[in-house]
């Protein structure tokens, strides 16, 4: 009994803290200078995107640990091919 | 959570000294145009650095600290009792450097000297290891070298480092002062398994050099490298130094209560502009505590927070006592953190080679 409500507590907790695919697209486009945030979207190949650099690479990194407090590696940066799959990277390690 | 708490020594002095030649990273040739190295300039913080000739080595470099150090404290060489040599670009495979440099000082053949082959983590764990064994008492004088010499260590026809590293020697003069109970207190940290994420990959006994491994290799366009070159993997050190150098601090400061209201300077290792500031406001600590030198001077490893000392917080060093916070962190992955006191220093004007 006692520790099925631990448990529902730490579901809440996870899915209150739990940031949606959407919003984490949303933070991801915003890294940009240049590009139109509309443009960006969950398929979108993101090393594919002209202003793409390592720098922007270590931008994803930090706004991860901000927003996720998920410590991302430059594996999951440069092997992730989409933002959804970066999305994912991040779920995957919470 | 291993710590650390030392008393009965006091930090007596600070010197350093840095090539003549200065790199300016707007010249460097690398970048398709200027606006490339700009950007890279603003978020690194990194504008120059110093490099060395040719010959030069790091314990060249720290012989001419010394001398000025203990010059300028009026101590003969010959009382100092222990010399520790925190440095990774050694003189030679064997012996290690500390020796060399206890006889081109003219120590003492009785002395305490050996090397720590540390990096950036290497001034905090410098203090630790000499204040621990100058605390019982029998040590009187110490001198802490932290020393390197990046542009050796890394290629120069590696556009990711080349903007970044430099090239210093250091020296922290240390005393054995019965009484002054003034304690400092250490935190430390480890994790191995980002070993890969600096690393010089052959020259040890892993990969031993081969006439193969010294072929430079063009790894993408500006980025040519030896096997025995030290590789960093900017996104893993990046993702590392945004985490671990905060929680450190945050430790050290939960487990000695430090009241940080009444800190005077928080001293970080040199690594870049965008991450010691992250790591200064997750800290809620004013851009006026953190002094910086890596504007001027780049990531120059163990030497980044003595050197900052000299060049940044000589003045403030030099008055009445000021309470201090430390945090290195880098290759290893090593990082330790550690609350001192510091004051009527006698800090060196900064001395070119």
């Amino acid at each position: 009994m006692e520790t099925g409500t631990r448990v529902d507590n730490v579901i809440n907790f996870t899915i209150n803290i739990m940031k949606t695919l959407d919003e984490f697209v949303e933070l991801f486009a915003e890294l940009f200078d240049t590009v139109d945030p509309e443009e960006i979207h969950a398929d979108t190949v993101f090393h594919d995107i002209d202003e793409w650099s390592s720098l922007i690479g270590l931008s994803v990194i930090a706004m991860v640990d901000d927003e996720f407090d998920v410590a991302l590696k430059g594996d999951d940066v440069m092997n992730s091919v989409t933002v959804e799959d970066l999305y994912n990277r991040v779920v995957e390690k919470l | 959570m291993s710590s650390l708490t030392t008393k009965n020594v006091r930090i007596a002095g600070v010197a350093a000294c840095v090539p003549k030649t200065i790199e300016e990273n707007i010249d460097l040739p690398f970048y398709d145009s200027k606006e490339e190295i700009v950007k890279i300039i603003e978020s690194t913080g990194i504008k120059r650095h110093r490099i060395v000739e040719d010959g030069t080595t790091a314990s060249d470099l720290s012989v001419k600290a010394v001398e000025r150090m203990v010059s300028d404290l009026g101590w003969e060489i010959g009382s100092v009792d222990l010399l520790l040599y925190v440095c990774t670009s050694r003189d030679y495979y064997q012996p290690m450097t500390s020796p060399i440099i206890q006889d081109r000082l003219g120590m003492r053949q009785d002395s305490f000297v050996m090397d720590l082959p540390l990096g950036c983590a290497g001034w905090v764990y410098g203090m630790s290891v000499a204040t621990s064994l100058m605390c019982q008492g029998t040590l009187k004088r110490g001198l802490l070298v932290c020393a390197e010499t990046n542009t050796q260590s890394h290629s120069l026809k590696d556009r990711t480092s080349r903007p970044l590293f430099g090239d210093a020697a250091t020296v922290t003069a240390l005393e054995f002062d019965e009484g002054y109970d003034t304690p400092m207190n250490y935190v430390f940290g480890v994790d191995g398994s980002g070993a890969g994420a600096i690393m010089a990959e052959y020259g040890g006994f892993r990969n031993p050099v081969t006439p193969e491994s010294l072929v430079e290799r063009e790894i993408e366009p500006g980025v040519i490298r030896k096997g025995n070159d030290i590789v960093v993997n900017g996104m893993d050190v990046f993702s590392f130094a945004i985490r671990r150098p905060p929680r450190s601090l945050k430790e050290l400061i939960e487990k000695f209560g430090i009241d940080t209201e009444k800190t005077d300077y928080l001293f970080l290792h040199q690594a870049n502009r965008y991450i010691d500031d992250r790591i200064r406001k997750s800290l809620k600590f004013p851009e006026e505590k953190t002094p910086f030198c890596l504007d001027d001077f780049g990531n120059v490893s163990g030497a980044s927070i003595p050197l900052t000392m000299v060049t940044r917080a000589a003045d403030g060093l030099r008055g009445d006592d000021k309470h201090c916070l430390a945090c290195g962190f880098g290759v290893g992955l090593s990082w330790a953190s550690m609350e001192f006191t510091a004051g009527h220093l006698v800090v060196s004007e900064l001395v070119e080679y």
